[in-house]
Parts: structure tokens; C-alpha cells; sequence
């Protein structure tokens, strides 16, 4: 089978491998966010499987226990686990990464609980005493998800979970540069369908697929497509093809995105330090992430500066036309982020299109409209 | 060389035909209705009919509004925000903002000194700020929706509408009118919501003039004057605000012409077959 | 053309004192404007962040913008803010106080001065913003988003808790630590831009005045109690007022001193709010509807009068060890002990401390039904009150309703809706009377 199949599979029948897994005995750990360090869960010789959303299901049991005006994506998530979606994870591990998720935890916890249940309380702010909280959280962590799986932690197996989840932060980063060409090797959809595919296997099968499919991209034939304006994503959440898709069939190449299903949790490595866990600490405490923010700031100009060089740099390297916010509504963090962002980037003549939606595909029409009309504008 | 655009819209489909000189050699408009497929072709055939054409003789036709896609007698589609933005700068040289009020959505329209669209912004979830909301009104104080405009201006002081919820509105105009407030001075409130709302929204592209009005609100005379209270100055009308994307999908063929584009697949003058 | 004259938004008051709230209020603003003009420093300050006397110990006068939201829905002064920041591209679903916030905001920078009839005179610009991350992200996004409307520095703080199903005894310590160096930070930049040192004893002498005002408020709501209510929940949510702005002065302790007294005075005499009190209602939770005050005496109205409140007096009064000796660690160690007050018991009962605490309410105030109320643009206090809702169902079987609004934008603000909603609860409070 080729990897491109083997991609389709894997991003249709989600769950499919998770489950055969389960059945050989595998503790299946279930967490949302870029925030959980999965060389934990992998370290623990246990599943690491990044809970998604699904677009076409309407959000019909939710509202008997979750109010409507919350983050469309992770009522979503909590409506499939209500209807037993999720019914195949030992672990549920969710973050202080928003209020939504906060706040929805003790709900989920008390209306659908998994044999393991635990929040980690990842501080907002980002200073070094952030980072040691941050630390003293993740060894809570560790100690609850050694009490109840009746394993410990070994060192030397967490180190080998960093090298492995590195080695696939290379390859992911392999792949993106890919799409530096013009036009793009790889498409946005290929790659959405490869970074979802990604969330529901053990890191080592993650890689065998990106090395693989890395080589068919290598080896086939060169479309002979036409040049069209080269895109950036900005957003949080997106664990489904439609809304890339529709970028791409209205004429446009989606060649490089800040999402936290995307660059966002695999971009950076995480430094092989001599206590890994202080290694991991520093590095998923700086994820960068509208949810978190510096102590202080002083000069509005530097603080841009600080917070979104890493997509100047983006949009340059990957010679960027324009931009798509996708922000998904009533989530207050990146509605108060999505002016600043837009700012800096007008800033560097890009233009931007920021998109309020509701992580539904009903909305699509919609959404073709405005995304024609930006590309027609952008022409 | 005649060019022709089809503006398919969600309650109306409208045809503007226009030779290279952009005199308009016939227009039409018609009801979409629900069997949209057949009647759009009917609209096109009426106007291709009312100018002595036939359909080879045009050179480019394209198809726009929410009933775009796959027109099997459009060369090209194109959204109507880039459609109503070459229409009104051919009405209007000076325009600079367009506001748009259908009658499902509304949409804000920044050109550029040349004419080209440099920004834009739209609503379309949500009915009221569209003409689906004085509809509803209309029907709850039993008024004709094409007497709200003239009979609003007949109110010396209006009465505020806070909710923008359609339905929450229809209940706050029940309280209102009971509490004893007239008719007039009602319509002049919602018109002031819905202008409210409206030029809010275009305030995200900053306002400049020359402000044109355009889509079905540009005929109720109250709402257009509730929008120049809300602008601040004076706006412009054109004189068939239906017309406007259409006449603008029909100047747009001439472009791509002269770009040298052809028109890339075969055109069939049958019904168009589905919507997105 | 003109808009006709509105209708009053405010509420009929129980108490005296809660009446006088309104001279505490503009105080806030006015103290703000004097500090400027007397080279003062004035600090853009978000409420409940555990920070109070830390700040009115460096002598920095607060702005509280969150208030300012609220008195200008009071006033129905706040659809040009609003406006104004979703012209700037805020969404109009986004927390609505920082909306408004924003908007004046922006509106002062474009007019270089403060809007014209701004409510209580407006807010000067501040010489600092503090944020925290105390009850939801928009505190110190916020803050982060009005940099572009002017060159204030901005400080933010984690304020941090541990979820209710975490073992309290083993992260204790790491949480003090760390809301401790939290709070150093947060001095050490005061000390930066004031160019003075904290004065411990000063904090020391704060912290003891907060808390005092926090124990008298608390001894105040044990009074109401008393049958029938003494005060009711209109006037909650003016006095709060002394220990959300002004903690750490005499002020709010005399303020709370003298309410005591006429609450007390009230309860003995048998003094109630309406003459004939039928039902006892408790606001379970969600910020008050600022917009619309009077709802509260519509309630009662059918003789419902809300008696107590889960809302900003979150917190009964804690003990630190007295083995605490410097004030900084005596405020991280208060701010754990408030923030977790019921965990424990939440994990041997219902697993919600918001629903341990509303039984408790229900119980010691003879409550006879709960009301919520959802605010479409406020998550934090909103989020889980179905949940508590459908908890506190499993213990007690009393009504309960939510009403949806938003606390301040009136657009999400059902009249005909609510009164609907509040008949029907009422005749379930009568149906039970009857009853029973």
C-alpha cells in the first residue's frame, strides 16, 4: 500500500489503530493541546492519541451539560465522547490551556470519566518561575499517571521518547520544506491529512509514515500546476481537510501554517538536557501559543516583535502572499490576539483575511465567498 | 462584442447585457425562487431575447452571487464582492465604500483608487442588518415591506431596538407597541439598528468618501437615510441598486478579454445544475 | 433624528449603605484623576486578582476597568464603546467589559482626550496596566490588546489553583511557591515604576485592613440569614464595591463596619426588604445583569426576594499559619487557601466546590429556588453553571432557572423573554408552597 493510502486510512478511520492497539494491551492516553508533553506518555510505554473534533457531527447531547456559547471545537470533542466516541481511551489528559478547556474538564470528568482523568494546570505566564511550576506540574503528573498504571517513569526510556519525538519533529519540518517550492511538493491537505493521522499512532509508526511518504512525494512527477498565491494559516484547531481543501480548490496553495494541529506543537525540539524532564519543561512551556504571554511588556513595537518574528520568518522563508486567520468564535484568546497579529502583518504589506467560524462544515458556502473574494483581491 | 453577467442571487436572479462600450443592451431581473436551476436559465434567456443576441454572439458571460457555481453557460465566476465593486465604479468613479444590503446578508467593500477591491467585509449569519429582518417586522405590524421606507420618515423621534436577534427584536417591537409607541416611530428605530449594525460593520474597513449604497436596502428610502445619519454625510444610490453585481460580472468579461483569456470550457445554455 | 427617552436600569436598594456605594464609585474615578494631576501613579487594575494591597501599599491608585464596563451599562453608556472596538476588529462575541475597555480605549487616543460625557468623568490614562490571569484569559489579554492604544507598561500575574480532583496535600507547596514568586515579580516591577521600595510593614498593615473588610463582609452575610432577608442581592452587588476596589483601606472597612451595623439592626427588628417576603431566592452564580438592576425588585415584585449570592464575595475568610512571617508568602498562602476552600469536601461529596457551597447556601438561608445567569460573552462565569445545575439536582430538588443576557451588551438582553422565564419559576415556587 502506498503512504498517500495509508495517509487516507488513517485520516478517515481515526481511532481505527488506537483500538488494535488497546486489544494487544496498550493503555490508550487520550489529551488534548500542545501543552502535553506525549514523550511522557510514550515514555510510559502507553498511546499517546490527540483528541479531535468532528466537523460533520451536529453538537446534539452536549447542551444538557455544556452552555453553547464555549468553543465550538472542544464541544465537539466532548459531544463525541458523550456519544461514545472516546469510549476506547484509558486516559483523559486535558490542560489549563483556556477557560474552555478548564472549565470544561470537571464536566467531562463527571458525565464521561476515563479510567484515568487528570488536568495539568500549565501556567499562563512564561517566566522562569512559570517553568518550574510548570516542571512541579508534570512531575504531579507523572507521579498520578505512575499511581494508577502501576509503572514508574524510567529516565533513560524518556530520554529515548525525546530523541523519537524529535526525530519526528525533523521529518515534519522535512516535509513543510517541501512546500517552499512553487509550486508547493506537498499540498495543505496532503499535510493536514498527515499531522491528523499522526495524533492517533505511536510516534515510531508516525515516522515510518512521514519517511516513506516523504520519498513518494520525492519521486512523483511534478504536477505542471499552475502558480497560484501562496497562503499562511494562522489558528488553532484544524483536524479536518474541508476548510484547507476549499482554500486549495478556489485557487490558491495553503504552504505554511502557525496552528496548534500544525508548526505549533512539533516546530521546536525539545534539548536533550541531563534531567530530560527540566528539557521538556523549557521547551513545551515556550510553545507559542495566544494563551500565553511574557511578564511584562514594555515597548508595544518589541513585544510584537517578540511575539510573532518566528512568522515573519515563516511567511519569507516560504515566500507567503497572504494570510488566513482562522479564529474559531468564542475563543477570546486568539479574538483579542487576531487584531495584533493582523496589524504586524500589514505591517510587511501582507493581507490578511481574518475568518470567524464556527468548526462546522455547514458553513462552507459561506466561507467560499470570502475565501474567492480574497484571492480575487489578493490577484 | 457583447458581454453579459448573471447574477444569481438568493431571492432574485438578475442579467445585465452590455456591448464594449458598456452601453447596457438589455437587463433583467427575475425570481429565483426554489427551482433556481430552471429559472435562471429562463432570466438568461429573456435578456439574451430582449437585446436580439444569441448566445454565441457573446464573447464572455460570467456568473456571480450565491448561485455561482457551476453555471453551465458562464465562461468564469467570480464573487460578488469583487462583481458589485466594478459595477458601482462604473456608476460611481469616485466610490470608495460600498455598502451592500441584501437580502440574506450585507457586505462592506473598500476600493482603492483604481477601483479595485482592497478590503472587504461581510455578514452573512445573521438576519438582522439584512433585509430579512425588516421582512419579519414588516409582517409583525402589518405593514407592506415596500411602504416601511416612506412611512418611517413620517416619525419625528424613533424609538430604540436594542436586540439584534430577529426573533428577540419582533418581541421588544410587541412590548414597544404596546407601551403605546406609534408605527412610524418603530420602523425608524429598526432602520436605525439595522444602519447601526451595517456601517459598524464597514467602520472595520475605515470609512472614505464617496459611500454608496447598493442591493435591496438601497430602495427603502428610511434605511438609506439612517445610514447617512450613521455615515455622517451624504451617500450614493445608484438608480437599479439590483442591478449592480450583474452589470459588474458583465464589465468583468470585457477584462478577462482584454487580458486574453477565453473562455475555458464549452458553454451550454441549459439549466444550471446545482449550488455549491 | 432623536431617540426617545429610555427606561432606568438600575435597582431599588435594600440598605442604606448600599445606596451610598454610588459616592464609592465615582470616588474611584475621581481619586484617579487627582492622582494625575498630583503626579500620583495610576494603575489600570483587574479585580479579584489577589494584588489589592500589594498595590495600595506602593501608594498607586487603582483603575478598575472592568467597573467601569459596568457602570457604563448602568448608565446605558456603553454602545459607542462597544461599537468602537469591533470597528478595531473585536469580535462581538468577545468578553464585553473588554470590549467596552477597548473601545474607550481607542475612542480617547482618536480624540486625544476623553470622550465627551464619558460616565463619572472617564478614566485618565493609566502609567501602568496590571494584569492577571485570575478567573479568565481575557485579564491579561486585554491589557496585552490596549497596548496599541497607548505606551503604559503592562505587568501580569498568574494567579493559579488546583483543579478540584487534585490531591490538595501534594501540590500545595509548589502552588504557594510559585503564586509567591508571582507576586515578588509583581513588586519588584511596582518598585520600577514608582521608584520606591515596598514597605513591609505598609503591606503588612494593608493586608491586615483587607482582611478585615473581607471578615466584616463575610459576618455581614452570615446576618442575612435572618427571615425575613435584611438585604437582598441588588444591593451585593453594589457593596462589593468597598471590598473589590478599595481593600487594603480604612475605607472599606468602615464602609463594611457601618453596613454591618444597619444589617444587623434589620435582622433583630425583623426589618425586611418588602414587607411580605413569600419566597427566598438564591443567585446562584453569573455576573448580574448591570444593564437591567431592576429585574431584581421585579422578582420582588411577586414577593421573591434574592437573599444571598455565589458570586463576588467567593470566599469565606481563611487562616494562614501563623508560622507565615513574611506578607508576600502570607498572600500566596491566602490566595491557596481562598481559592480552595471547599475542594476537599467537593472531593468526598459532589465533586464541585461551587455546588458544596450553594447547598450550604440553600440550607442556611431557607432557599426555596436558584437563579443563574449566562452571560453569552463571559465564559469564565459562565461556563459550568448547567453542570452545577444539574450537580446540585441530585441533591435537592428545589426550581432552578438561568436567565441568558450578558452583563453588559444589550443586544443578547431579552425583556419579554426573562419576565416569562421569572413567571413561570415563580408559580413552580408557589406550586411547591402549596404543596408542601
Amino acid at each position: 500500500m502506498t503512504a498517500s493510502a495509508q495517509l487516507d486510512i488513517l485520516y478517515e478511520q481515526r481511532g481505527k489503530r488506537a483500538k488494535e492497539l488497546r486489544k494487544t494491551g496498550k493503555k490508550v492516553i487520550g489529551y488534548f493541546c500542545c501543552f502535553v508533553p506525549e514523550e511522557i506518555i510514550t515514555a510510559l510505554d502507553m498511546v499517546p492519541y490527540r483528541i479531535q473534533g468532528s466537523q460533520s457531527d451536529p453538537i446534539d447531547q452536549a447542551d444538557a451539560s455544556l452552555e453553547p456559547m464555549t468553543c465550538p471545537f472542544a464541544r465537539s470533542c466532548y459531544n463525541m465522547a458523550l456519544k461514545g466516541d472516546y469510549d476506547f481511551l484509558d486516559g483523559l489528559v486535558a490542560t489549563h490551556s483556556c477557560d474552555t478547556i478548564e472549565r470544561m474538564y470537571p464536566i467531562w470528568l463527571h458525565n464521561k470519566p476515563s479510567p484515568f482523568n487528570h488536568l495539568i494546570n500549565v501556567p499562563h505566564m512564561t517566566g522562569p518561575s512559570s517553568a518550574e511550576f510548570y516542571r512541579q506540574e508534570l512531575i504531579y503528573f507523572i507521579k498520578k499517571l505512575e499511581e494508577w498504571s502501576g509503572r514508574k517513569l524510567d529516565q533513560e526510556k524518556l530520554r529515548d521518547a525525546i530523541k523519537l519525538s524529535n526525530e519526528r519533529r525533523a521529518l515534519l519540518r522535512g516535509l513543510y520544506e517541501l512546500r517552499k517550492a512553487d509550486p508547493p511538493l506537498v499540498s495543505g491537505t496532503e499535510i493536514t491529512k498527515m499531522l491528523v493521522a499522526g495524533m492517533g499512532i505511536p510516534t515510531a509508526e508516525h515516522i515510518d509514515l512521514i519517511q516513506k511518504f516523504s520519498a513518494e512525494v520525492k519521486e512523483r512527477p511534478r504536477s505542471g500546476q499552475q502558480k497560484w498565491p501562496r497562503l499562511f494559516i494562522w489558528g488553532n484547531e484544524i483536524d479536518d481537510i474541508a476548510f484547507i481543501k476549499l482554500i486549495e480548490e478556489s485557487g490558491a496553495h495553503v504552504v505554511m501554517d502557525d496552528l496548534c494541529t500544525g508548526s505549533r506543537f512539533f516546530w521546536e525540539d525539545v534539548p536533550e538536557t541531563p534531567d530530560p524532564l527540566e528539557g521538556i519543561a523549557v521547551r513545551y512551556i515556550r510553545t507559542h501559543c495566544p494563551r500565553s504571554i511574557d511578564l511584562q511588556i514594555t515597548d508595544r513595537r518589541k513585544d510584537l516583535e517578540n511575539r510573532y518574528a518566528y512568522i515573519k520568518q515563516y511567511v519569507q522563508e516560504w515566500g507567503v502572499h497572504g494570510a488566513v486567520f482562522y479564529i474559531v468564535r468564542y475563543c477570546d484568546t486568539c479574538e483579542l490576539e487576531g487584531p495584533d497579529l493582523r496589524e504586524y502583518l500589514n505591517g510587511m504589506k501582507l493581507p490578511v483575511l481574518m475568518i470567524e467560524d464556527d468548526y462546522s462544515v455547514s458553513t462552507i458556502g459561506q466561507l467560499r465567498t470570502r475565501i474567492q473574494a480574497f484571492l480575487e483581491m489578493i490577484a | 462584442m457583447p458581454f453579459a453577467g448573471i447574477d444569481i442571487g438568493s431571492t432574485m436572479t438578475k442579467v445585465v447585457i452590455v456591448d464594449r462600450d458598456e452601453t447596457v443592451l438589455s437587463a433583467i431581473i427575475g425570481p429565483t425562487g426554489v427551482e433556481h436551476r430552471h429559472l435562471a436559465l429562463k432570466v438568461m434567456q429573456e435578456a439574451i431575447a430582449q437585446s436580439n443576441l444569441t448566445i454565441g454572439q457573446i464573447d464572455f458571460i460570467v456568473a456571480t452571487g450565491y448561485g455561482r457555481i457551476n453555471v453551465p453557460f458562464a465562461d468564469k465566476q467570480v464573487t460578488e464582492i469583487t462583481c458589485h465593486a466594478r459595477g458601482i465604479r462604473a456608476l460611481f468613479p469616485a466610490a470608495r465604500i460600498i455598502i451592500d444590503i441584501g437580502g440574506q446578508d450585507s457586505k462592506g467593500i473598500k476600493l482603492d483608487s483604481e477601483g479595485k477591491v482592497a478590503n472587504f467585509i461581510m455578514n452573512d449569519k445573521c438576519a438582522a442588518g439584512t433585509g430579512r429582518f425588516l421582512e419579519v417586522i414588516a409582517e409583525t405590524l402589518g405593514v407592506p415591506l415596500a411602504d416601511m421606507g416612506k412611512i418611517s420618515l413620517t416619525a419625528k423621534e424613533y424609538v430604540k431596538i436594542s436586540n439584534t436577534c430577529t426573533v428577540f427584536a419582533e418581541h421588544e417591537v410587541t412590548s414597544r407597541l404596546a407601551e403605546g409607541a406609534k408605527i412610524p416611530e418603530i420602523i425608524a428605530g429598526l432602520h436605525q439598528s439595522i444602519a447601526g449594525r451595517v456601517v459598524n460593520m464597514v467602520r472595520h474597513l475605515g470609512i472614505e468618501k464617496e459611500v454608496v449604497v447598493t442591493g435591496g436596502g438601497a430602495k427603502n428610502i428610511g434605511l438609506v437615510k439612517a445610514i447617512e445619519d450613521k455615515v455622517g454625510s451624504p451617500v450614493l444610490v445608484p438608480p437599479e441598486p439590483f442591478l449592480t453585481g450583474a452589470l459588474g460580472a458583465a464589465l468583468l468579461g470585457r477584462s478577462f478579454i482584454d487580458r486574453g483569456l477565453t473562455p475555458d470550457h464549452e458553454r451550454r445554455l441549459e439549466s444550471v445544475t446545482f449550488f455549491q | 433624528m432623536e431617540e426617545k427617552e429610555q427606561a432606568k436600569t438600575t435597582a431599588n436598594k435594600g440598605t442604606e449603605a448600599a445606596r451610598q456605594i454610588r459616592s464609592l464609585v465615582k470616588n474611584i474615578y475621581k481619586s484617579a484623576h487627582e492622582a494625575k494631576a498630583a503626579g500620583k501613579k495610576v494603575a489600570y487594575f483587574m479585580v479579584g486578582s489577589q494584588y489589592d494591597e500589594i498595590v495600595r501599599a506602593m501608594d498607586i491608585v487603582p483603575l478598575p476597568t472592568e467597573n467601569y464596563a459596568g457602570l457604563c451599562a448602568a448608565k446605558r453608556d456603553m454602545d459607542r464603546f462597544l461599537l468602537k472596538a469591533e470597528e478595531d476588529g473585536y469580535s462581538q462575541v468577545l468578553c464585553s467589559y473588554a470590549r467596552i475597555g477597548l473601545g474607550f480605549d481607542s475612542l480617547r487616543k482618536e480624540m486625544g482626550g476623553i470622550p465627551e460625557n464619558s460616565p463619572d468623568g472617564g478614566m485618565p490614562l493609566p502609567d501602568m496596566m496590571l494584569g492577571s490571569s485570575a478567573a479568565c484569559d481575557p485579564r491579561f489579554k486585554w491589557y496585552q490588546a490596549t497596548a496599541r492604544y497607548m505606551e503604559a507598561p503592562t505587568y501580569s500575574i498568574d494567579i493559579v489553583a488546583p483543579p478540584a480532583d487534585d490531591n490538595l496535600q501534594e501540590v500545595r507547596d509548589y502552588y504557594i511557591k510559585y503564586q509567591k514568586d508571582q507576586l515578588q515579580g509583581l513588586i519588584a516591577f511596582l518598585e520600577a515604576q514608582t521608584g520606591k521600595k515596598m514597605d513591609k510593614e505598609r503591606l503588612w498593615e494593608t493586608i491586615r485592613l483587607g482582611d478585615k473588610a473581607w471578615q466584616l463582609w463575610y459576618d455581614i452575610d452570615r446576618l442575612r440569614v435572618a427571615a425575613p432577608s435584611p438585604m437582598p442581592s441588588q444591593d451585593h452587588f453594589s457593596v462589593m464595591v468597598a471590598a473589590y476596589y478599595y481593600s487594603g483601606t480604612q475605607i472599606a472597612v468602615d464602609f463594611y463596619q457601618r453596613l454591618y451595623e444597619e444589617v444587623k439592626y434589620k435582622a433583630e427588628n425583623k426589618i425586611g426588604v418588602i414587607p411580605d417576603e413569600k419566597y427566598r431566592v438564591l443567585y446562584g452564580g453569573g455576573l448580574p445583569p448591570w444593564h437591567t438592576l431592576w429585574i431584581f425588585n421585579y422578582f420582588e415584585s411577586f414577593g421573591a426576594v434574592c437573599v444571598i449570592e455565589n458570586m463576588y464575595r467567593g470566599y469565606d475568610p481563611v487562616e494562614v499559619p501563623a508560622h507565615v512571617q513574611d506578607p508576600v508568602e502570607y498572600l500566596a498562602w491566602r490566595t491557596f487557601l481562598r481559592l480552595t476552600q471547599r475542594h476537599e469536601q467537593a472531593r468526598a461529596r459532589s465533586g464541585s466546590p461551587a455546588v458544596e457551597r450553594l447547598l450550604e447556601m440553600i440550607r442556611d438561608y431557607a432557599i426555596d429556588g436558584v437563579v443563574f445567569h449566562a452571560c453569552r460573552s463571559c465564559r469564565a462565569n459562565t461556563i459550568g453553571q448547567v453542570h452545577t445545575k444539574n450537580i446540585l439536582g441530585k441533591f435537592t430538588n428545589i426550581p432552578m432557572i438561568q436567565l441568558v443576557s450578558d452583563m453588559v451588551d444589550l443586544r443578547d438582553y431579552s425583556e419579554a423573554q426573562w419576565k416569562a422565564q421569572i413567571t413561570a419559576f415563580i408559580e413552580a415556587l408557589a406550586g411547591r408552597r402549596t404543596a408542601a
